[in-house]
């Protein structure tokens, strides 16, 4: 071993230290320093963007507008953590969110929680087949997914006749995108619940350890006693049903549920995940990273928006982050 | 005499990681053409000290010489250059590649700028010919073969280079008596051409057998360096733990109880072929034999890691599913696998998560975990085994072989399982931790667990064990009662068909005994 990693072997155990905070977060210690860092993060980018743009950036409203944004990533981001601890993938999560949005359209005549229960309905049936074919029949999530990113896009163009559905005239459904609770915007209020829920269901269940174990050592876990087969399975149950809730969190924002929508969404969904410090080789996860991870998208998003930099250079910067924070985390060992 | 010059000179050698000093002054020679064994409980730094000398790690203060010349620290292509060689424990092959791939990798033969196949196979061959193994082919996939055929790779490996110095890292833990034969006879093929080889080793017994001296390694520092390799197993185990063990083995437990485990004709092709034992309540059953007899493999289909074709487990009079895990936990059995690193073990996570992971449920209440109930009920287990340190922070990946395996031990303690199999247990760990991990096994059983120990060091068996059975081929063919199992009693059944074999191991046993 080379110094550098024993240097930062004493940084981690100086915050590990401070204790209180770690216990309180619950995250395992290496994952520590890298949330440290991407809080300073998110406050440098809030910095420049009030500098950059004092009328319009620090303000209540602009900071509205970037939480709602980020919710629908967020959400998913959250699923996604659990399938990327378990060492896995989910690359359908945009395609199922369109087919869940048609699947919801298609009954919004018959009110609000008839769109809600077919839009998660169907989000969760697609993940089950995903977790069917990764689970029983052992097809790699890279690939059962891919095969998912395919159909579901398909299934959403084939639903909805290409075209998409209006719900300008669907009030409860608009609540959605539209309403607030205490002034914050629902769908914020949403993503903060399935954030704080998966946070707890991560760090504070046997299956939150469970996940984790499969992702860390997959045949000593299954020697351990931990149902490897039932936590694959339900992972991917997860992130269905999650794509199914941002589908609506989507949809009533735009007031239209499109077979288009939730393109390149897994590529933001991924990277929040793996910004935040998830490893993707498993067996590490941390949803407050995650969390910070879409803020880091959804802020730069908004701050290129305001300097009216046009969308190809939002992709160019997320992946130039993407990369970034890989390269920071690669083992020091190759 | 003037003494040639050493092929390897350490002096003075210091490796500091943060609050540890893991080298504390290491003097260590190696001539040419002599087996230097290196010996020391674990954690003394045999590991440090080798990665020092291969290149892999850069040490804080000391020298190192190669023939005589200072070598460039920290630089394992410069190492290789030197003509050291590393063999590791953990065999270092591509399962991917083929024999002639993994013998000449990195430095392939070419012609116009494309592989020379032909010449791999050649180059290959005549390497393998050289060592006695033409029987290994060089287009084999290196999957295919066994662990005594990958080793013998990694040494025709060593040799597609001019090797001057070989370093294994305890070449016998994988092998079984014959294969460890054959490989000392490579051993002293190399030393007859002049190569020196530093061989490390928990066997103490193989030190008289292969070596021509030994040094004694304990916390980073060299106790006694050159020793005639003469000397006894008694003088240099008190070398290396300080002071005389007085008995390796605890008082023998007796069977007392009632049947905990019962395996009825239980069949998994080809391995294991039907078989039936008995475990009592307080006894611990020996299960010996030759490596590929199918020791292992009956644990893991009693267990339910592997599907078994036939037959039935009842563990306290319920049956046992046949291919679930978690089930047969619930039903009261649990397991240490043979390779605890990749079989046993989460690396990267706290001692105290990998003990709990079998029992969270007891520590739930109202669907959520409660940690500090956790840590201190953890801490307990950690504690009653004496592993050290007993903080459940700490990552096992920085624990010693024997107080990983004490982690495994304590999940099941936690677990209050009724019936522990335990798949070489003592595997890579020092004289001094097998005592402490041969007590615990003794407590348990006298607490009232069923213990079996599989173990392919059969003096361990015959020294611990209520009862031995030994397996061959498959099948059951002996049961020898502890106080009177002797490891050459053990020998003759667990190779008895073979004459010539059982001869050879024989005149080798009662040789060593004298």
């Amino acid at each position: 071993m080379s110094t550098p990693p024993a240097e930062r072997a004493t940084v981690s155990e100086r915050l590990q230290s401070a204790g209180s905070l770690r216990d309180l977060l619950g995250m395992p210690s290496g994952v520590k320093l890298q949330e440290f860092a991407l809080v300073g993060v998110v406050l440098v980018l809030i910095l420049v963007g009030a500098v950059l743009e004092p009328d319009s950036f620090p303000t209540t409203d602009n900071f509205r507008a970037i939480l709602t944004q980020a919710s629908v990533v967020g959400v998913i981001a959250i699923g996604m953590t659990f399938v990327i601890a378990t060492a896995g993938i989910d690359l359908s999560v945009g395609s199922v969110l369109a087919a869940s949005g048609i699947a919801g359209g298609l009954v919004v005549d018959e009110g609000t929680a008839a769109f809600v229960l077919a839009a998660m309905g169907f989000g969760l049936l697609l993940g089950m087949v995903n977790a069917g074919a990764i689970a029983y029949g052992r097809v790699v999530p890279f690939i059962a997914t891919l095969a998912m990113f395919a159909i579901a896009r398909g299934l959403a163009l084939l639903m909805s006749d290409k075209e998409p559905i209006s719900l300008l005239t669907a009030d409860g459904v608009r609540w959605f995108g539209t309403g607030e609770i205490a002034t914050i915007p629902v769908s914020v209020v949403i993503f903060l619940a399935v954030a704080i829920g998966g946070w707890v269901l991560l760090n504070r269940t046997r299956y939150g350890r469970y996940v984790v174990a499969v992702g860390g050592n997959r045949e000593a876990a299954r020697i351990a006693g931990v149902p490897v087969r039932r936590i694959i399975l339900s992972v991917y149950c997860l992130t269905g049903l999650l794509a199914g809730l941002a589908a609506v969190l989507l949809s009533a924002r735009l007031a239209s549920a499109s077979p288009v929508s939730g393109n390149l969404l897994e590529l933001d969904a991924i990277g929040a995940v793996v910004i935040g410090g998830t490893s993707l080789a498993g067996g590490r996860a941390t949803i407050f990273g995650t969390f910070l991870g879409v803020l880091v998208f959804a802020i730069i998003f908004n701050l290129l928006t305001q300097l009216n930099l046009a969308t190809e250079w939002q992709q160019i910067v997320k992946g130039v982050i993407i990369l970034g924070a890989v390269l920071i985390q690669r083992p020091e060992r190759i | 005499m003037a003494s040639p010059t050493p092929v390897l000179e350490v002096r003075g050698l210091v490796k500091e990681y943060p609050g540890v000093r893991a080298l504390d002054g290491v003097d260590f020679d190696v001539r040419p053409g002599e087996v230097h064994c290196l010996v020391g409980p674990n954690g003394a730094g045999k590991s440090t000290l080798i990665k020092c000398v291969s290149g892999a790690v850069t040490p804080s203060q000391g020298e190192i010489l190669i023939d005589g010349e200072p070598a460039s620290v920290g630089n394992p292509s410069a190492a290789l250059g030197n003509g050291v060689a590393t063999i590791y424990q953990e065999l270092d092959l591509v399962e991917d590649l083929t024999v002639a791939q993994s013998v000449l990798l990195g430095h392939e033969p070419r012609r116009f700028g494309l592989l020379d196949v032909d010449r791999m196979r050649r180059d290959t061959a005549a390497i393998l010919r050289r060592l006695d193994h033409e029987g290994i082919s060089p287009r084999s996939y290196v999957r295919d073969l066994s662990p005594a055929a990958q080793q013998v790779v990694s040494i025709a490996r060593a040799l597609s280079r001019d090797v001057r110095l070989l370093i294994m890292d305890e070449p016998s833990a994988i092998l079984d008596d014959q294969e460890i034969d054959t490989m000392f006879g490579l051993v002293r093929r190399l030393t007859a051409d002049g190569v020196g080889v530093v061989y490390i080793s928990h066997r103490l017994d193989e030190v008289e057998r292969i070596g021509d001296r030994v040094t004694v390694l304990t916390d980073g520092r060299t106790v006694a360096t050159g020793l005639p390799a003469s000397t006894s197993v008694d003088e240099l185990v008190e070398r290396m733990v300080g002071r005389k063990v007085e008995r390796l083995y605890p008082e023998r437990p007796k069977a007392e109880g009632e049947v905990v485990l019962e395996v009825r004709d239980l069949r998994r092709p080809p391995e294991v072929k039907g078989v039936s034992f008995e475990v009592r309540a307080g006894e611990v059953v020996g299960i010996g034999g030759l490596v590929g007899a199918g020791r292992s493999e009956l644990l893991r289909a009693i267990y339910g890691v592997d599907a078994r074709d036939a037959g039935e487990v009842i563990v306290d009079g319920n049956r046992v599913s046949a291919r679930r895990p978690d089930r047969a936990i619930a039903a009261g059995l649990g397991l240490a696998p043979e390779d605890r690193k990749s079989q046993g073990l989460l690396l990267d996570w706290s001692q105290g998560k990998n003990v709990s992971l079998s029992d969270l449920g007891r520590f739930v209440r109202g669907g959520l975990l409660n940690p500090r109930a956790e840590r201190e009920a953890v801490r307990e287990q950690l504690r009653v085994l004496h592993t050290v340190p007993d903080d459940p922070d700490r990552m096992v990946r920085e624990l010693s072989g024997g107080n990983q395996q004490k982690v495994v031990l304590a999940r099941w303690l936690l677990r209050h399982c009724r019936v522990l199999l335990l798949d070489e247990p003592t595997r890579g760990v020092d004289v001094a931790t097998k005592a402490q991990l041969y007590q615990v096994i003794t407590d348990l059983a006298a607490a009232g667990l069923g213990v079996v120990v599989v173990s392919s060091e059969l003096d361990e068996l015959a020294g611990l064990c209520t009862r031995v059975l030994v397996m061959r081929e498959g099948e059951l063919v002996a049961e020898v009662e502890g106080e009177r199992a002797t490891e050459l009693e053990l020998l003759r059944h667990a190779v008895s068909g073979t004459p010539a074999a059982l001869q050879n191991e024989a005149d080798h046993v009662t040789e060593e005994a004298r």
